[in-house]
């Protein structure tokens, strides 16, 4: 239960630090919560379940319910892990750093994410899931450069998209009188029924994820957020929406999946090839990530869609191969943006001469992101894209042509921003807490490129027993 | 040390010549960079050598599981076996001389140590390709060369003029090879789907106990993947543009990976394959006829380029292609014997060519050289000796191959031959016009230049020296019986030995009356067409023309068949138009236009329904009671009529 309330804690301490104390105590902090996460990692024993915390004595059969398995326990140490290394990113960036509130709104984020990863109840779940988007909302709108018009996008659109999860749990527990996890799964359904439900819940998470055609939100607030409100945003809180789609979405209504498995996996690989031409032409170097990151997700999605043994590792690898990337790219599109005062990438040039150490660690993350072997997105990729071709061919080769396309957008932003003849004298190399985050990113990720084992392991328990609940057979 | 050790050495090597270079190289003087990053491949090469004389059947060295799936597992491994050696042979051979050259070519570039970090790592990659036990390890390598390669073609990023197009030729041999990674990767989910591994053996043993029927889909499908791979790699028809373009690159670049080694990746796999594609005469037919096309039309395109390097490349294409012609007549080692003697006098070509350009202060164009017999004596022998070998003068090693590929085609019809010898004729008449335009006549560059012309350091000359010899003495790995009584072909004999699925494939051989009139044929064509190149070029001083005078298939040939323009309007223009105008429009048109009206409708319902709360006591109790009436209602309805 300390993995929970010591986000918590945090948040409500961080109202109080001095402020020009607040930026170290936040690191620590952070680290501190990491130090929890490992300490739990390394207690774990495969296949068990741990819970946390239990009181069933709430009103409606609600539960409060909080604990993991291995899936969830990834996540919980992926987020905790992962909210350091946004500290780090942002260590001297005064704006934010220095403000007890914007540490404050991110141990609370950090808290609602440990509260959607563990929690073991629908309507639990749902509140987590909902709380996180006040803090970054805040973030946003206290920290970003968004217009309320872009804000106010982003805010109603997924609190509308939540809404059709909320109606699925309350139509699945009203059935199974309780909302606990087991109580939730249990409940076999008619198809038709099962196929609504599936919807309600599907709304919410495309909207999260997002997938095509919902995506529109997420270009205009990535942008105009913050650098940690973005790296929050692609790292950790679109995270939770594939991680719902493996736990939530498809043990709980199995029955559904045969009706919407073709839409939502055409969607997501329209929607990974619709960013990944976007990009090509694109020069806002920020919204070019963030269209990446949308095309990098879709295939992600296609491949849980699928929900075999095998691309639901691959999902894992790349999620968190994912969530180390984003973080790499979007320091690397803030560097740009706060040093040229531009973000596109018709006005830079030759920034490599100028930065030689910008220039190297950027071709490592640019070569991370388009899935070079000994990084893990060269495993997840040829995990997911083997599952997809082993399912449908065609769905296969399409979605691999991401491998062209990446290399095409990336290349083509990394050469129009640090290759060529600088226009400007000087540009400030790494500071020394931006390198930190360069090395410890480059470093997990050929890690997890080397050894993905110790994502599949870790995982593999628990994706056995969602997918023997998957396809247990439905008696109605 | 038995071999499971010795091979870890020569991938240690230069992955940590690399590492040493790429991180303190900095603070190193030029001479210490160098020397460990030459030496952290001439090392490799003598262990090979000694693993090469134990070497008697193939070795599996399973190293880790990288991850357990449940179909399969993906695991890191190596194979030693006749062609993996062989290959590790010419990689560090070759790489080592071009690492001392590089010494002297690089000289003085603020590069210096990370030109080296990346040779090395090229190496690793390259060796890790060659040396994997399995198609997964093969594409580690391969697309790690592919990375290697795309840095070292952009390494003058910063230059003045050239950077963007530096950077823009290394964007496009990367992303053109990523297209063939596209196969390459297809292509291993098929064999996974098939065989359910990825392992050379298991796959291997498995094509022995199952029935596959010749050119059944599956395995159509999986060699066609498998060549589709080797095309991006090896620059064929249709993915062969990137590679002239890619002569962007430091000299030394192009004659290790751009010449010697990486374009010869794709030959590699498809021998490697060679089990596979033994059962597919379909995909065969295929490669033999991509690569006689891809050998004449880049013969044809190299007969009027003016840049040295760009000859030299597309020549590079043309015996790549012709190589692709002995794999899909099934002659595996044959093409092996032609990528090593090519080997020799490609690399000592383009070192030669680097000589030259190092001399003529980077200038490239032959048009503005000449004459330069009497300033540069031991460069120009090699290079009369390279610009032989290539052309099939008698005796030398590339007489010898190319005269073995030619014998294929022999046996095979009189089309496919007759096409052979116009191709190899194309071969000996580019070659000799560059030879002269550069070595005959007068200077025709500038004085400032003529002023400093002066033979290359001995760093440089030495590696052009020895392959020369090797330019000249590499037909013997490979001589036909009718030459010498014993040890005749023994390169086929090495290979065969134990290259698994090669013992099972004999190459045909010639009558040896057949082989000797071809022999003698080639020889005199190729004379003949070195007094006709002499006489044009040197007697009659025709040396370039204006491009205004060019006949039609000058302009085609200058013009490189106008490929890159057609690859432009049909795949480049297209994408980008779809990324600049056409998913905009749909992005902001509709998708955005769709969502602002909904959170427009959201925030304006809120509008209207403030408006109820209008804090008037009245109303309340008005909306009250029409909310009472209307439960009071639904209730009526539902249980009356619904029920009943």
């Amino acid at each position: 239960m300390e993995l929970l309330i010591i986000a918590l804690a945090l948040g409500l301490i961080s109202f109080i630090i001095p402020r020009n104390s607040v930026k170290i105590f936040g690191l620590i902090g952070s680290l501190v919560s990491a130090g929890i996460a490992i300490f739990h990692l390394v207690n774990y024993s495969p296949e068990s379940s741990v819970t946390l915390y239990e009181n069933h004595s709430l009103p409606f059969g609600m539960t409060f319910h909080v604990g993991y398995d291995g899936l969830g326990l990834l996540m919980i140490a992926l987020t905790n892990l992962i909210i350091p290394i946004i500290l780090l990113s942002n260590y001297n960036n005064s704006k934010t750093s220095e403000s007890p509130m914007f540490h404050a709104l991110v141990f609370l984020m950090q808290f609602g994410l440990l509260g959607v990863f563990s929690a073991e109840d629908g309507i639990l779940f749902y509140i987590f899931w909902e709380f996180t988007l006040i803090p970054i909302f805040l973030i946003l709108y206290w920290f970003g450069s968004g217009t309320n018009k872009v804000l106010l996008k982003f805010f109603i659109y997924t609190l509308i998209g939540s809404l059709g999860m909320l109606l699925s749990f309350i139509a699945l527990g009203l059935q199974a009188k309780s909302f606990d996890y087991v109580d939730l799964v249990s409940v076999q359904l008619p198809a038709k029924e099962a196929c609504w439900i599936m919807s309600g819940i599907m709304l919410a998470f495309a909207i999260k994820i997002p997938i095509f055609p919902f995506h529109t939100w997420q270009p205009d607030t990535y942008t105009s957020a913050p650098m940690p409100g973005t790296m929050l945003l692609s790292a950790l809180m679109l995270k939770m929406a594939l991680f719902g789609m493996i736990k939530w979405m498809l043990p709980l209504a199995p029955e559904g999946i045969s009706d919407l498995k073709w839409i939502i996996l055409v969607l997501s690989v329209v929607g990974l090839l619709y960013a990944a031409i976007m990009c090509i032409k694109m020069n806002d170097i920020k919204r070019l990530f963030a269209y990446a990151s949308i095309s990098h997700l879709g295939l992600i999605a296609a491949g849980i869609m699928i929900f075999t043994k095998d691309s639901l590792v691959g999902a894992s690898i790349q999620i968190v191969n994912h969530s180390l990337i984003a973080v790499g790219l979007f320091l690397i599109a803030e560097i740009l943006e706060s040093r040229l005062k531009t973000r596109n990438l018709n006005e830079m040039r030759g920034t490599a001469t100028l930065a030689p150490k910008f220039g190297f660690w950027f071709a490592i993350i640019a070569f991370a992101s388009v899935s070079v072997p000994f990084t893990a997105g060269f495993i997840g990729e040829f995990t997911l894209l083997k599952e997809l071709t082993d399912f449908n061919t065609w769905i296969g080769i399409i979605s691999a042509t991401t491998l062209v396309f990446g290399a095409v957008y990336t290349l083509r932003a990394y050469q129009l921003s640090m290759f060529g003849t600088p226009k400007i004298d000087s540009f400030e190399d790494l500071r020394w807490n931006e390198l930190a985050v360069f090395v410890i990113i480059s470093i997990s990720v050929v890690i997890f490129g080397l050894f993905p084992h110790l994502i599949s392991d870790l995982v593999g328990p628990s994706l056995d027993r969602l997918l023997a609940i998957f396809n247990a057979p439905t008696s109605l | 040390m038995a071999i499971e050790s010795l091979i870890l050495l020569v991938l240690l090597f230069p992955l940590l010549g690399g590492i040493i270079n790429g991180t303190i190289g900095k603070n190193f003087s030029e001479t210490v960079v160098g020397a460990i990053g030459t030496l952290m491949v001439a090392i490799p090469f003598i262990v090979s050598f000694t693993i090469f004389l134990s070497l008697d059947t193939a070795v599996q060295i399973p190293l880790f599981t990288l991850i357990q799936l449940s179909d399969f597992s993906l695991n890191a491994g190596l194979q030693v076996d006749g062609l993996a050696i062989w290959m590790t042979m010419i990689i560090t051979g070759i790489g080592t001389l071009i690492h001392i050259f590089s010494m002297g070519y690089m000289k003085g570039d603020p590069g210096f140590y990370k030109f080296f970090a990346y040779l090395n790592l090229f190496v690793f990659s390259m060796l890790i390709l060659v040396l994997g036990s399995s198609y997964f390890m093969l594409f580690f390598g391969w697309e790690g060369v592919g990375i290697c390669s795309y840095l070292l073609i952009g390494f003058h990023y910063n230059d003045k003029e050239k950077g963007m197009l530096n950077t823009l030729a290394a964007r496009k041999a990367f992303v053109m090879n990523r297209i063939g990674d596209l196969g390459l990767m297809i292509g291993c989910f098929l064999l996974l789907n098939q065989f359910g591994s990825l392992e050379f053996s298991d796959i291997a043993e498995k094509m022995k106990t199952m029935s596959i029927g010749i050119d059944s889909v599956a395995i159509i499908a999986i060699t066609l993947c498998l060549f589709l791979a080797a095309t991006g790699k090896s620059a064929q028809i249709p993915l062969f543009t990137w590679l002239p373009d890619a002569m962007a690159g430091p000299t030394p670049v192009s004659a290790l990976i751009h010449a010697a080694t990486m374009v010869t990746a794709g030959i590699y796999l498809v021998v490697r394959s060679n089990f596979l594609f033994e059962l597919a005469p379909y995909t065969q037919n295929i490669i033999l006829y991509i690569g006689l096309a891809t050998s004449l039309v880049a013969a044809f395109i190299a007969m009027r380029q003016n840049d040295i390097k760009k000859v030299l490349a597309y020549s590079t294409v043309s015996q790549l292609g012709l190589m692709f012609v002995a794999l899909g007549l099934g002659s595996y080692t044959v093409a092996i014997f032609h990528v090593s003697t090519h080997a020799f006098f490609k690399a000592l070509l383009f070192l030669g060519s680097g000589s030259i350009i190092h001399a003529n202060h980077h200038e490239q164009d032959m048009t503005k050289m000449g004459g330069l017999k009497k300033y540069m004596p031991t460069t120009h022998m090699v290079f009369l000796i390279g610009t032989l070998a290539i052309a099939g003068f008698p005796f030398l090693s590339g007489f010898f191959s190319k005269d073995e590929i030619l014998a294929a085609g022999f046996s095979h019809g009189p089309i496919i031959f007759g096409l052979l010898i116009l191709s190899a004729s194309l071969t000996a008449i580019y070659m000799f016009r560059m030879y002269f335009l550069v070595f005959f006549g007068e200077f025709r560059g500038d004085h400032h230049t003529k002023e400093h012309l002066h033979e290359s350091p001995a760093v440089m000359t030495i590696p052009l020296l020895v392959l020369a010899i090797l330019s000249i003495l590499g037909g013997a790995l490979n001589l036909p019986s009718f030459l010498i009584k014993s040890g005749s072909h023994w390169l086929d004999h090495f290979l065969n030995h134990s290259t698994f699925g090669l013992n099972v494939v004999h190459p045909h051989h010639l009558e040896a009356s057949d082989a000797v009139g071809i022999m003698i044929g080639t020889s005199i064509l190729t004379l003949i067409i070195i007094g006709i190149s002499y006489s044009i070029y040197v007697s009659k001083k025709k040396t370039t023309k204006d491009e205004t005078e060019f006949t039609g298939w000058e302009k085609l040939s200058t013009n490189k068949l106008y490929m890159d323009e057609l690859y432009h309007s049909l795949f480049v223009k297209p994408t980008e138009w779809k990324s600049e105008k056409v998913i905009p429009l749909i992005e902001n048109g509709i998708l955005v236009k769709i969502i602002s009206t909904l959170t427009t409708l959201v925030v304006s319902s809120g509008n209207q329904i403030r408006k109820i709360q209008t804090g008037i006591l009245s109303s309340y109790y008005f909306w009250m009671i029409i909310g009472i009436v209307g439960l009071i209602g639904y209730y009526l309805i539902y249980f009356k009529f619904w029920n009943s």
